[in-house]
């Protein structure tokens, strides 16, 4: 009976802290706080093995081998060493399948919801949608709820 | 994360294919009679019809997931897509929100302002700025109408074919027919890729003006990134969307300067946790 609590613990694992192995996808530099303008403590090349620790904003707290310190979480992929590398690994090539849409490698089978047998098999629920509609909030109320969360609109540019 | 087109194609073949599916305001058979005007009919889809056509697509929706029983949950996300919302260029849609009792991981935007997001999806975020960053990225095929231009150029192609004739000749009893077989074409080839990487980029810009981090978004990227694309939780999205590292890879791009811009406005983690129970 030992294997299932230690199975218990692993699922626990992600509450208690997150530390998952990461890969660099390009040159980055290592900063000492998660900001630009923070002291840069070093350097990490393209396709570097770490572990993530943290995340702030756009920063992300990376153990590797050579220390610790924030990089670019834009500059990370999740996976393991090797899963940012096109084609060299099994998680990027799924991808790739996934992408292309090819057939025969992404069929579900025995999950109920929203896979394409079921949307394909559904039935107009007007009932469900009246009971949506009850839950819509005016713009008003949207606003209230925003300064509760000391939410502050402000204008942003679109980027093309 | 919109499988609008998959959505609309999916719903428009189901309904089609039952013959219970209509739309009201909106001549079918008329859009489809000629060609010439085809372009210009669809083009000229007016924002009631846009309502209408929406409308059939919820509750079609709604009957392959029910929302989820939780009115409180239900309420939370409307307030906050909503106020998102208001940030667009088309704040006065009768915006709604629904949290879809399915554990698969996706989002849907249905024409005229109606949103979805799957109980699967929401338990994997960790803050209101990432359910920001989705239900942004939602609203976007909404206000640039990204639906409505699949469906027009999906019935462009169908009339292409050998259905043209029949469709002129016959203004109404071949509509049907054609709206499976574009309905077809469309679920094959999903939304175009560019359409996603504007929703992402645009979603950002507007979860920032509602004030909040605007890494939500890529943070959620980042989370299906790292989740094992066999999950069958994923197939779906996966089918329909850009893989997760090439949209991230596009966001640093060009989004950087506005990511970091409004990196340190509210994440509101604890909020959210109080609304959304996490993922079991």
């Amino acid at each position: 009976m030992r294997f299932p609590r230690f199975f218990c613990l692993l699922l626990l694992l992600p509450l208690l802290a997150w530390a998952e192995p990461a890969t660099t996808v390009r040159q980055v530099e290592v900063k000492k706080a998660p900001a630009a303008d923070a002291e840069t403590i070093g350097q990490l090349d393209e396709n570097t093995a770490v572990d993530a620790l943290e995340r702030k904003g756009g920063w992300t707290r990376v153990k590797s081998a050579k220390g610790e310190g924030w990089v670019r979480m834009l500059a990370l992929r999740f996976g393991g060493p090797g899963a940012a590398k096109k084609g060299d690994s099994g998680v990027s090539s799924l991808f790739n399948v996934a992408r292309t849409g090819s057939s025969g490698t992404t069929l579900t089978t025995g999950v109920r919801g929203l896979d394409p047998e079921m949307l394909a098999n559904a039935q107009p629920n007007p009932a469900e949608l009246a009971k949506m509609q009850q839950f819509a909030v005016t713009p008003e109320a949207a606003a209230g709820f925003a300064a509760k969360g000391k939410l502050q609109a402000k204008p942003v540019e679109e980027v093309k | 994360m919109n499988r609008v087109l998959m959505a609309t194609c999916l719903l428009l073949a189901a309904g089609a294919a039952q013959a219970q599916f209509r739309m009201p305001n909106l001549d079918v058979g008329r859009m489809l009679d000629s060609a010439k005007n085809l372009g210009k009919a669809t083009k000229d889809i007016g924002q009631d019809e846009e309502i209408a056509i929406g409308r059939d697509l919820a509750a079609t929706l709604l009957g392959a997931a029910p929302l989820v029983n939780d009115a409180r949950m239900q309420t939370y996300v409307n307030n906050v897509g909503r106020w998102i919302a208001a940030q667009s260029e088309r704040p006065d849609l009768p915006w709604q929100f629904g949290v879809l009792d399915a554990p698969q991981l996706n989002a849907f935007a249905v024409p005229g302002g109606t949103i979805f997001i799957t109980r699967g999806l929401l338990e994997r975020m960790r803050s209101e700025a990432e359910l920001a960053g989705v239900l942004g990225h939602e609203i976007v095929h909404v206000v640039k109408k990204h639906h409505l231009k699949a469906i027009q150029k999906g019935a462009a192609t169908a009339l292409a074919g050998d259905a043209l004739s029949m469709a002129v000749k016959n203004k109404n009893a071949g509509a049907n027919d054609k709206l499976v077989s574009f309905g077809k074409e469309m679920y094959a080839r999903g939304l175009d890729k560019g359409d996603e990487f504007e929703a992402d980029r645009l979603g950002i810009v507007y979860a920032a003006r509602a004030g909040y981090d605007a890494y939500g978004l890529p943070t959620v990227l980042q989370t299906l990134q790292a989740m094992n694309a066999q999950d069958s939780g994923l197939a779906l999205m996966f089918k329909t969307h850009p893989a997760p590292g090439d949209r991230l890879e596009q966001l640093g791009e060009k989004m950087q300067p506005t990511l970091d811009a409004n990196a340190s406005q509210p994440q509101l983690a604890e909020r959210f946790r109080s609304q959304v129970p996490a993922s079991k």
